[in-house]
Order: structure tokens, then C-alpha cells, then sequence
């Protein structure tokens, strides 16, 4: 899922989840856990899937008693609790609230899959190698599964995944001319101009106020913005040149008029979608279901295409959003909550109904080439197979982009900097560096090695 | 809840002696231009709430904020609000009753109590006490709510509707209202005499003096109800399950689910609209029916007598 637009109490409150965070560093010292990794016997977990036990899942996503049901109907013996205690960093504060507290936490949580490194910096998550996370390793798109993993466990199964493509209004577009989507950025811009002056609408909107979205923009372009070893050293360049080039091209549409600026997920940016002051959505998988609740007068009217790219025929994507369910490394259940996290999102009853109940777009592999996933044809899109598409983008993502352990400060930093630079329409190359600055700042502060 | 505080009515109580000059030649017109932005200011909102409920989804971003859409959908909404997830908003709104009732009850007996202690007693440290409570007006309840939560973590209490009554109880403006409103609502001469009569303290304070902080114990009744029925931040941190939120966590928790995004995120915009319209409807009546009392608490202690 991606990241909640940033209020005043998400601000308030995430300062306070970073304090929890370094409290919990400071006292949780090593991460020497390779003992742990034994695996663990069929029989032990048998015995463990037939002992009466409870487990708690702390999770926001709508209906997933369904999916639970259907693993308690497989483990009659285990009974789970699901309980939504918010979404987003609400959720994560509470989370970490329990951990400090000692008890009260639950078994298993949703994490997005940004958010993971800075659970596993505190040794909150339990490593799913010994419980079979690791013969599953294949059934999930390679980039996600290399999101949940390091060299020293398994620490999330992976739910749904937000492979990035092109949401546009095929009538606006037509009207200016333009009928085939963009393949490239410079054939974006020459679009954005066209449909500027013929229609008065801008091609899409940069948000003031989503770092996540500009991450899976920066993402696409081959950017690695910044690395952690897993311990105390991390590198920071968000202001690369290559970093510098996607914001001095997004500079020019901003200089030009050509794209809104406004903060996406509220008021302004969804009467944009559905009175065509945008002509388009650079978004990710959930945008198309998403799009249909709140812009339904103009179903019919969108397509979807991949993102513009930036070398002609290249097939590359970045990622925005998506989650994950991982076991806390304090359950008193270890292979109950491993098999209900490992359950849900790998039984392919349970997975199906992920995507076509809930609209979750999933992460495996298997679902991702099955015709019935596939084949549906979306009326508001024009009959056309928006799964299909999204399913191919999914294979082009690249593989190897991580997180930092702190990214909320990151995210919370790129709206003082980058965000308001966009907003403003002002220079976003300088604000790039600012951010820069920002961060390895604050890295530095926490102990970390900037490298 | 300032903000539904209407300007006071105006009466002209035009003297006999000043017959002769028509009141309305002491209109001032840029006051009441003033008077009238500013009732716009705070009653805008309201309106656009009461709008906005009528419309559904599609209409809430496509038709003007101010005026009703083109369907009008008060109905569907307001079904919509009372059966998304089996009802649970139905269950949000007793809890939000029941915890604004608890809360409020047993803070203006505390603070009744302790104000009148206060004003009525002198015993070492009194003035220690007192600084203290006028101190602790200034410690939003919010910045003490990880602390509490710790604390009650300890008690295994957290996650029960305890964890939201308990610290709510407490109410240092209210004790404050209290001394100030008890120093003069009740003769010290009619303490006095009741003790003459031969009453213990217990029985004064129960059956006399009581009597006569009414209005005192009304008004902040009604400050700590609304302040539990408006409380956002304590609920969050305490509460896990869905079946304890009262109205203000459940409503941002579906606003959240709508506003967000991401895979599994629902439409439920014009749901929560409505949905905050029901839940300020109560207070919004509260307020019409009880106003003489929030304007006498608010004028207590501003005259010296």
C-alpha cells in the first residue's frame, strides 16, 4: 500500500515511532541470530499446526477474515484474532508501542515492504527460513521476494506489489492528437504540449506530497538513492546525476505549465482525475481499481500503458506500494504465525481471492500467469485486460532496489524538500541536494556510517 | 467544539430613559459585517458537511463543494454509513455514548469535589495543590498518552474501554471552574449554619452544597463530555479492536482505508461524510437545548462580587 499523505499527526506521531526506533536500536545491540536458522521438523510443525493455539494479525486490508477463514478452516486447531489498529504509520506506531511495552503485541503484522528494514534494525521480525519461507522463495516475482529477504533471513511474505504503468484518458488524448501512448519521456513531454494546448488539461500530476511515487519514478530510471549493509553503515545519494536528470526533466514539464502539482489523495487531485484537469496517472497496479471508485463518470474513457521509458525500447518499471505479512520475533507461537503469514498469501484459493475480492495485485508468480487473473476485461478501461498489462510490467521491474532502516524520515524529509520544491514550482535539482543533506544528516545523528 | 458556539443572541434592553433614540441608530455596521464573516467562517464547514452528505462518490469531485450534486444520495449514504463492515458504526456510536457519559459524569464529581475542597477548605498544602492542578491545564491530554499507555500497560489494562474512562476522569480545568464557581455559589455563612445544625461535612457537601453547584457541576459535565466525545489521539493509542473505537478513530480509520490507496483501499468517501454528520448531529442538539449552561460556566468567576 503506499505511504498515507502526511498530516499533522502523522508528522507528530512518526517522530515519536523514530524515538521508539532508536530506543529500541540502542537496546537491542547485535544481530547475531544465525542460531535461530536451524530448520525446523515437519513433525514440530505438525505437532505445533494441531496444538490449540490463538494468534493475533494486525492488518488494515478490508475483509481478510475471508482469507483467514480459509486458514483456519485447513488448522481448525488455531484460532486467529484479526484486528485493524489503523492504517499506514498509525499502524506502525502501535506496533512499535506494543514492542516497547513488552506485551500486548501481536503475532503476526502487515509491513510494507519499505518499512521492513526498520523492524529488522530492531530485531522485531522472526526470521521464516526454518519454517519453509525458503521453499517458497520462487513462487513470488524476483524483485519482491528479494524485498523481503536479506542474507540473514526471510523476514515477510509478500502480499501485493504495485508495478508502476500509465493510467491516461484515451479521449483527451485523442483530441489532442495523440493516439498511441507515450513510449518514451521526450515522446511524454511532446504529448504533455500537445494536450496542453489542445485541450487545457495537463498530462498528469507530480505530486507535492508522495515520496513513494517519486521513489518508483526514480526506481524506474535505474537510481539507487540509497543502500544499508544491515548493520550500522548505509550510503545516501539521492542527488546522483542520474537522480538529477529525472528531476530536471519533471523541472522542465513543471517550468512549461504542462503537469499539475498539486498533493494527490485529496480533494483537488481527485476532482482532477474525474473532470479531466489531468489527462493521466503515472501510478501502480492498484490504480486502476482505485481510479474506478473515485472517478466513475468517466469510465470507459481510460487506458493503461506502461511508463514512458527512457531510452526507446527499453522495458523497465519501478515499484510503488504493495505489502507484506510478517511474524513478530516475540510470538509465543513461532510456527503457527509463520504458517499463517506463509498461508495466506501463498495457498492459491487464498491468493486468488487476495486479487479478485480484495483487488490486491499480487505478488506471485503462479496467479500472475493465470488466465482467470489475467483474462478479465475492465469495462471502465474499455474492455481492455488491464491485469494482463500489469502482470507483464510486473516481470520489469528491476530487481535490486532496497530501503533504509529510518524511511519515514526520509519520506517525512522529502516533503519538506523535494515535495515543497514541486509544489512551489520551484528547483528541484537544488532541493534534491537539500534532501540530501537532510539525510545523511540524520543518519549520522542515529550512529549510523555514511558511506 | 468552539466553533459551534453561536454568537450570543442579541436583546436590546433599550432603557426607558433613551426611548427617544431608535436602537437600531447604534448599529454599527462594520461590526456586524465583522459578526457576519465571522459566523460564516464557522459555520461554512458545517454547511459543506451537510452538502456533501447528499452526494455520492462521483458527485463528491466532479460538482460544486457548496451546492447538491446532481443525484441526491442522503439516503444511500446514511445506509451505507449504518451497514459497511456489518454495522460496526452503530457500535462505534454507543461507545462514543458510553464512554462521553462515563467520562463526563465521574470527571464533574471529581472536579466538583476537589473544586470545592479547594475553595471551601484550608489545609496545609492547599495552595501547592492548586498551582499544581492550574499547571496541569497547560499538559494537553495528547502529550501524555504514551506514558499512559505504558503505565497501563503494566496494569494490563490497555485495549479495555478503562484505558479510555480512567484518564479522562481527570479534569484540572474542571476543578479549577469548580473552586472558582463553588467560592461563590456557596455562602460560607450557610456552611456555618449547617455545621451549627449539627451536619458533618459529608452531608453538607451532599445535600447543601450540591444543591447549589448545579449549574457548576452542569457546565463541566459538558466540557468533559464533549472533550471524550471529540477525543481522537487517546482512543488511537489505547485501542486495538474495532469493536472499542469510538467514533472519531473509526471514522479516520475508514477515511484512511479510503485515502490512501494502494491495493485494497475502498471508496468510502461519501460514507465517512455522512458518517461525521451523524456523529455531530448528538452535540449539535446537546449544545441548542443546554446553552444557558455553557454560558453561565464560561461568565463564572469573570465578576467579582
Amino acid at each position: 500500500m503506499k505511504k498515507a499523505p502526511r498530516t499533522a499527526l502523522a508528522m507528530a506521531t512518526s517522530a515519536a515511532i523514530l524515538g521508539m526506533t532508536l530506543a529500541g536500536c540502542s537496546s537491542g545491540g547485535g544481530e547475531d541470530d544465525t542460531a535461530g536458522s536451524e530448520p525446523v521438523s515437519q513433525a514440530d510443525i505438525d505437532e505445533a499446526l494441531q496444538t490449540p493455539t490463538e494468534l493475533t494479525f494486525w492488518t488494515w486490508v478490508p475483509d481478510i477474515e475471508d482469507e483467514v477463514a480459509l486458514f483456519e478452516a485447513a488448522y481448525p486447531a488455531i484460532d486467529v484474532t484479526v484486528e485493524n489498529v489503523g492504517q499506514g504509520l498509525d499502524h506502525y506506531q502501535k506496533v512499535r508501542t506494543a514492542l516497547e511495552a513488552g506485551d500486548g503485541a501481536p503475532d503476526v503484522i502487515q509491513v510494507e515492504y519499505q518499512y521492513i528494514p526498520s523492524f529488522t534494525l530492531t530485531d522485531s521480525l522472526l526470521d521464516l527460513t526454518p519454517y519453509g519461507a525458503a521453499d517458497i522463495s520462487g513462487d513470488y516475482v524476483d524483485w519482491a521476494w528479494n524485498q523481503v529477504s536479506s542474507d540473514e533471513g526471510i523476514w515477510a511474505i509478500p502480499q501485493d506489489i504495485g508495478p508502476m504503468g500509465n493510467l491516461y484518458r484515451s479521449d483527451i488524448m485523442a483530441q489532442a492528437g495523440v493516439t498511441e501512448p507515450p513510449a518514451t519521456y521526450a515522446d511524454y513531454a511532446t504529448a504533455a504540449e500537445q494536450v496542453r494546448s489542445a485541450t487545457g488539461s495537463y498530462i498528469s500530476n507530480l505530486p507535492s506530497n508522495d515520496p513513494a511515487q517519486v521513489t518508483g519514478l526514480l526506481w524506474q530510471a535505474g537510481v539507487r538513492p540509497w543502500s544499508w549493509d544491515g548493520d550500522q553503515t548505509v550510503s545516501i545519494d539521492v542527488n546522483s546525476p542520474e537522480a538529477q536528470e529525472v528531476m530536471t526533466y519533471w523541472q522542465d514539464l513543471i517550468d512549461r505549465d504542462l503537469v499539475g502539482t498539486d498533493a494527490d489523495f485529496n480533494d483537488a487531485f481527485y476532482q482532477g482525475l474525474s473532470t479531466g484537469t489531468y489527462a493521466g496517472w503515472l501510478t501502480a497496479a492498484w490504480g486502476p481499481i482505485f481510479l474506478q471508485g473515485t472517478a466513475e463518470a468517466t469510465s470507459g474513457q481510460w487506458s493503461a500503458a506502461p511508463l514512458p521509458q527512457w531510452e526507446e525500447g527499453q522495458e523497465v518499471s519501478g515499484n510503488w506500494g504493495g505489502s507484506t505479512d510478517a511474524v513478530l520475533s516475540t510470538t509465543e507461537n513461532p510456527i503457527a504465525a509463520a504458517a499463517l503469514a506463509q498461508f495466506i498469501n501463498h495457498d492459491p484459493e487464498s491468493t486468488a481471492l487476495f486479487a479478485n475480492q480484495q483487488f490486491l495485485f499480487p505478488a506471485s508468480t503462479e496467479l500472475l500467469a493465470d488466465e482467470s487473473f489475467t483474462g478479465s476485461e475492465v469495462a471502465f478501461f474499455g474492455g481492455q485486460k488491464v491485469n494482463e498489462l500489469f502482470a507483464g510490467i510486473a516481470e520489469t521491474v528491476d530487481t535490486d532496489f532496497t530501503w533504509l532502516p529510518f524511511m519515514e524520515f526520509v519520506y517525512s524529509s522529502f516533503n519538506e524538500t523535494v515535495g515543497t520544491a514541486i509544489g512551489d514550482r520551484g528547483d528541484l535539482v537544488g532541493a534534491l541536494d537539500d534532501w540530501q543533506a537532510q539525510i545523511v544528516r540524520y543518519a549520522e545523528d542515529q550512529g549510523f556510517t555514511v558511506e | 467544539m468552539t466553533t459551534t458556539l453561536l454568537p450570543p443572541v442579541e436583546r436590546p434592553t433599550a432603557p426607558p430613559a433613551r426611548r427617544r433614540r431608535n436602537p437600531r441608530d447604534r448599529r454599527s455596521t462594520p461590526l456586524t459585517v465583522l459578526l457576519w464573516l465571522c459566523a460564516a467562517y464557522f459555520l461554512l464547514p458545517l454547511v459543506w458537511l451537510v452538502i456533501a452528505s447528499t452526494k455520492d462518490n462521483a458527485d463528491l469531485f466532479s460538482t460544486f463543494g457548496l451546492w447538491f450534486g446532481e443525484r441526491f444520495s442522503l439516503w444511500d449514504n446514511l445506509v451505507s454509513v449504518f451497514t459497511n463492515r456489518d454495522g460496526i458504526y452503530g457500535r462505534w456510536a454507543l461507545n462514543t455514548v458510553f464512554y462521553a457519559l462515563a467520562s463526563g459524569g465521574g470527571a464533574a464529581l471529581l472536579s466538583t469535589m476537589a473544586g470545592y475542597a479547594f475553595a471551601k477548605y484550608r489545609f496545609p498544602g492547599s495552595r501547592a495543590l492548586f498551582s499544581v492542578t492550574l499547571g496541569a491545564i497547560m499538559i494537553p491530554l495528547t502529550a501524555l498518552a504514551l506514558p499512559t499507555y505504558l503505565l497501563f500497560n503494566t496494569f494490563g489494562i490497555t485495549d479495555t474501554p478503562w484505558a479510555v474512562i480512567l484518564p479522562s476522569l481527570v479534569s484540572p480545568f474542571g476543578v479549577y471552574l469548580m473552586r472558582v464557581y463553588a467560592a461563590d455559589a456557596v455562602p460560607d455563612s450557610l456552611i456555618e449554619a449547617a455545621r451549627v445544625d449539627g451536619a458533618g461535612e459529608f452531608r453538607i457537601f451532599w445535600q447543601v452544597s450540591l444543591r447549589l453547584l448545579g449549574p457548576g457541576v452542569v457546565t463541566v459535565f459538558l466540557f468533559a463530555l464533549v472533550a471524550t466525545w471529540n477525543n481522537y489521539f487517546l482512543p488511537l493509542i489505547m485501542l486495538n479492536r474495532s469493536e472499542l473505537y469510538p467514533l472519531t478513530v473509526g471514522l479516520a480509520q475508514q477515511q484512511l482505508a479510503s485515502a490512501q490507496g494502494g491495493g485494497g483501499s475502498q471508496a468510502l468517501f461519501s460514507t465517512v461524510i455522512t458518517g461525521s454528520l451523524v456523529s455531530i448531529v448528538p452535540l449539535v442538539v446537546a449544545f441548542l437545548f443546554l446553552q444557558r449552561y455553557w454560558q453561565s460556566g464560561l461568565a463564572a468567576g469573570s465578576v467579582k462580587q
